[in-house]
């Protein structure tokens, strides 16, 4: 034994000798292999990193570890990342119970939650049908005898002065564009609005005033912008429970058997906020987290711009009082004798490098408190209007119980874009047949005398008849206005309904469309799958089970992109090495034929030849392969220590937060020594077989 | 008297191409332990083949070699190489020294592909041999660092260093001058007298034969005649008639 290690000891001695003899090919290849070596460290040390964050964000936001849902679906369940507002079409799994029951008897699983995803067209917070209403709710009151006389001739002055700015809108763009831009209608509205006919009678009969307005006025204030909402329909206790980055901000948690909506922090900042104040903010973190300057970035520039000309949303919402204190301030902040506050505010909102922090804290220290910052408040009521599966409009009204965050998603729009609804509500939304409604269905069917209503008619035949049901029916193509006045007469019975609790048992019983599946061990994810479609089939539920990355979309393929990206890279990489080598490696075998034919003639076999090209090449790819490695790590330590910062919304998801701080995994080390030593031996195969087909009788070099 | 080689009725024909050429005719050749025997003829008579069938780095097209008791014929690349390396020793025309190991370490290396002996052991016996030739001094140089001479001695130092039976030496002196190649010449006979090691070397040097126990002379891929030394140096040279 001991002379195999002395061979060897010969072996790396020639092999070495003749690496160093020829160094200027060594460098070359080993400059390649350290290359290779050092991207391989590097890249998946990133990609592992941004996989482990990634995972972290997707898992632990909504996802969860698996997703679940009916089989029989046309649409593949994403949970995340839709870039469209389509929600995918699930077919609901009947019994939620079960479906735990069922899951939760796989060994793998730790925890269920319910789920059913969809969105709705929210038309909340239009200024001036919040103004109306407080108007209506003042003159109700006023005329009931209560002593509101105060508020009421604040509101009055309130609803005269939002008829100004309208008017005054409507005159500037038919100055801007021309006469026909604001049709005849609208502008006859705005004069009747803005009559003293109108207005004189109004203390003593309000109310078909206020419907003139409600109807007509209220819908020219264009701020009513809709609210795009995207909702997941949850059990807030066992979502709160298995997704424990999910925080409140503002509010609290929607109580048990509560209906209720939660605001994901980051819609209620983009949609519901006062868009000037969110223009704000974004050119403040412009400035101040990326460092950018109003003089040189055009989109600070942008919305600066449009600050200065969208100064409509905030004179909406001046009643007489409050415009006389925005005069004073504005004219004290800007030193100015304008007494129109319209311009002011423009004045105030064309802010420069100079002057931008200042008026930001301003904004925020003076103005903002007489504004209604957000158009839904914690604690208002939310009307959702939603098509449900079979083409109805269904509505839910819902008090918005606050704001939540999933921490260190804080910005991200990915993360970011579901709100919450208690379960209850979204079945209702969804067109669900819930306990309540199949109460009602039976007793259309005793009237009507039907002995069966299938779930998909189960809808026709509640809110097919408009005397009967709460909501009217409206196809697809209905009208909204038509839809709007006809469920006026429910909309009574359904605010009770909205503040009714209901049995948290309710939360079992019905339906979903998909589930969030925690698993203990997150190793072991394909295998519970599997187990979890077994499980499904056995209990009579066909089942999808998906991994979180295919739930998540787009997103959750993102990283299975880069990999593939970085792995073609190293591919081509070391097929560029594996070719150079085996060059270097055969040129050096042609070259020393003659001695090559001396080992053999002296009794070397040839192994002992091949051993020889293989340490040479082994040689050089540990030594540089160790070198590029070692680079490789020092340089994940240093961005590691630093971190990536985020640039863009879908980085800082991607990253888990505003960094990635890649950290360095002996895999990563270890992953690229396997591939440059395997390239290094397979690369000395082919010099190898040249090398051992050299006969002995090269080194007899006679002239014979 | 045992034949350390035995060659019989040997032919050996080379294809090159389309065209066969036969290098050996029908060659037949005893050669006693402890001989020194040189193996003479012009370019082309088929000398260095005839080493090589010897030498064990070819077999015969037709024929048999007996080197050692084993025909070579019948064995495998594998055991041909074991045969070389444990049987037979080689000196070249030119030298072919390792260039990247030093001169113990171009001594050494049959010791270590034998594997045979311990790292001390080794040390020993290639040092005594060094010292023999003359160059244990130059243990640590590269062979770029030696004389033609003195690098003929490392050869030969390494061709005798696992104490073969027998020695080929293909033109051993053609590469040096001749006070060089006398004193390599003188060197050998030495060992061959000392260590009874058997010695085949060809050469086509009148002044060599002196040297041999006998003189095998080659022509056209024939043996033409084996005579001792004195004749072969009375002929005058080689049977051809051609002066060297």
């Amino acid at each position: 034994m001991r002379g195999y290690l002395d061979t060897l000891k010969v072996i790396a001695l020639i092999a070495l000798r003749n690496l160093f003899a020829s160094r200027l090919k060594t460098l070359i290849v080993g400059g390649i292999i350290l290359f290779g070596s050092l991207l391989v460290v590097v890249g998946t040390a990133l990609v592992d990193s941004v996989d482990a964050s990634m995972s972290r964000s997707v898992i632990g936001s909504v996802a969860g570890h698996i997703q679940v849902y009916s089989s029989k679906s046309k649409d593949e369940l994403t949970v995340m990342g839709g870039m469209n507002m389509e929600s995918p079409d699930l077919t609901p799994i009947d019994d939620f119970a079960a479906l735990r029951r069922t899951l939760l008897g796989v060994p793998n699983v730790k925890a269920v939650v319910p789920m059913g995803l969809s969105s709705a067209i929210v038309t909340a917070g239009n200024t001036v049908d919040v103004v109306l209403e407080r108007l209506r709710d003042l003159a109700r009151r006023r005329l009931a005898g209560e002593d509101v006389q105060a508020a009421y001739e604040s509101e009055k002055d309130h609803v005269r002065q939002i008829i100004k700015v309208l008017s005054a809108d409507m005159d500037n763009v038919r100055k801007i564009q021309n006469e026909k831009a604001i049709s005849q209608d609208d502008l006859a509205a705005a004069a009747k609005a803005a009559s003293e006919e109108l207005w004189a009678g109004f203390d003593r009969d309000p109310y078909p005033a206020l419907e003139f307005l409600e109807n007509r006025i209220a819908p020219l204030a264009s701020d009513a912008d809709m609210l795009f909402l995207r909702y997941l329909g949850t059990d807030g206790d066992a979502f709160a429970k298995s997704f424990d980055r999910m925080k409140i901000v503002d509010g609290t948690a929607i109580p048990r058997g509560q209906r209720g909506f939660l605001f994901s922090k980051w819609v209620y900042e983009q949609q519901v906020k006062l868009k000037t104040a969110l223009r704000l903010d974004r050119i403040n973190d412009g400035i101040s987290k990326r460092s950018k300057t109003i003089a040189r970035s055009e989109e600070l520039q942008r919305w600066i711009k449009q600050n200065v000309t969208e100064v409509k949303e905030i004179m909406l919402q001046l009643d007489g009082q409050k415009t006389a204190s925005f005069r004073r301030l504005l004219q004290g902040e800007l030193g100015s004798q304008q007494s129109d506050v319209a311009k002011l505010l423009s004045e105030f909102f064309r802010v420069d490098d100079a002057n931008f922090a200042h008026r930001y804290r301003f904004f925020y220290d003076k103005l903002a408190p007489q504004l209604e910052l957000y158009r839904v408040r914690v604690g208002d009521m939310l009307t959702i209007k939603s098509f449900t599966r079979s083409g109805y409009v269904q509505s839910v009204k819902l008090r918005v119980y606050g704001t939540f965050v999933f921490e260190g998603l804080e910005d991200s729009h990915i993360a970011g874009e579901l709100n919450l609804m208690d379960m209850v509500s979204f079945r209702e939304l969804y067109g669900s047949l819930t306990p309540e409604r199949a109460r009602e269905v039976q007793e259309i069917k005793t009237m009507a005398g039907m002995k069966e209503v299938s779930r998909e008619q189960a809808e026709a035949e509640l809110f097919g008849k408009p005397d009967l049901g709460e909501t009217a029916p409206i196809g697809r193509a209905g009208d909204e206005a038509e839809a709007v006045l006809r469920s006026l007469a429910g909309r009574q019975q359904r605010e009770d309904r909205a503040s009714q609790p209901y049995d948290p048992a309710q939360l079992e019983q019905g339906d979903v469309l998909n589930a969030a599946v925690i698993v203990k061990d997150p190793r072991r994810i394909s295998r519970t799958i599997k187990d979890i479609e077994a499980a499904g089939a056995k209990a009579g539920i066909p089942l999808r089970a998906i991994t979180w990355q295919k739930a998540s979309g787009l997103v959750g393929q993102f990283v299975t992109m880069i990999r593939a990206v970085l792995y073609i890279s190293v591919l081509i990489i070391f097929a560029v090495a594996l070719v150079i080598i085996n060059n270097a490696l055969v040129m050096a075998t042609l070259e020393r034929m003659p001695e090559i034919g001396t080992l053999r003639a002296i009794g070397a076999q040839r192994r002992f030849l091949l051993g020889m090209l293989l340490v040479e090449a082994l040689a050089v790819g540990v030594l540089f392969g160790s070198l590029g490695a070692l680079l490789g790590a020092g340089i994940v330590g240093v961005i590691g220590a630093a971190g990536i910062p985020a640039s863009n919304d879908i980085l800082y998801f991607l990253f888990s937060g505003p960094r990635l701080h890649p950290s360095l995994s002996p895999a990563n080390v270890i992953i690229s020594l396997a591939i440059v030593l395997a390239v290094s031996a397979i690369s000395s195969i082919y010099p190898g077989l040249l090398a051992m087909r050299v006969s002995p009788r090269q080194a007899m070099q006679s002239d014979d | 008297m045992n034949h350390i080689v035995s060659v019989s009725n040997v032919s050996k024909n080379y294809n090159l191409g389309q065209v066969v050429v036969p290098a050996l005719r029908g060659v037949s050749l005893d050669v006693a332990e402890g001989e020194f025997l040189a193996i003479a003829g012009p370019s082309g008579s088929g000398k260095t083949t005839l080493l090589n069938l010897v030498g064990c780095v070819d077999t015969p097209s037709a024929g048999t070699v007996t080197v050692d008791g084993k025909q070579t014929g019948q064995l495998s690349e594998r055991d041909l190489t074991r045969l070389r390396l444990h049987t037979i020793g080689f000196i070249f025309q030119s030298f072919n020294l390792v260039s990247v190991l030093s001169v113990l370490q171009n001594v050494e290396l049959p010791l270590l592909l034998q594997r045979a002996l311990s790292a001390r052991e080794r040390r020993e016996r290639v040092l005594a041999l060094l010292d023999r030739v003359g160059i244990r001094e130059y243990s640590k140089h590269r062979p770029s660092e030696l004389s033609g001479g003195q690098r003929q001695r490392v050869a030969i130092a390494r061709a005798l260093v696992t104490r073969p039976k027998l020695v080929l030496a293909d033109e051993p002196t053609a590469n040096l001058d001749s006070v060089t190649g006398t004193n390599i010449l003188n060197l050998m006979k030495e060992l061959n007298q000392s260590e009874k090691t058997t010695f085949i070397f060809s050469t086509h040097d009148a002044r060599v034969w002196a040297y041999a126990s006998a003189v095998v002379r080659l022509a056209d891929g024939q043996v033409q005649d084996r005579v001792s030394a004195e004749e072969a140096v009375r002929a005058g040279g080689l049977p051809t008639g051609r002066p060297v």
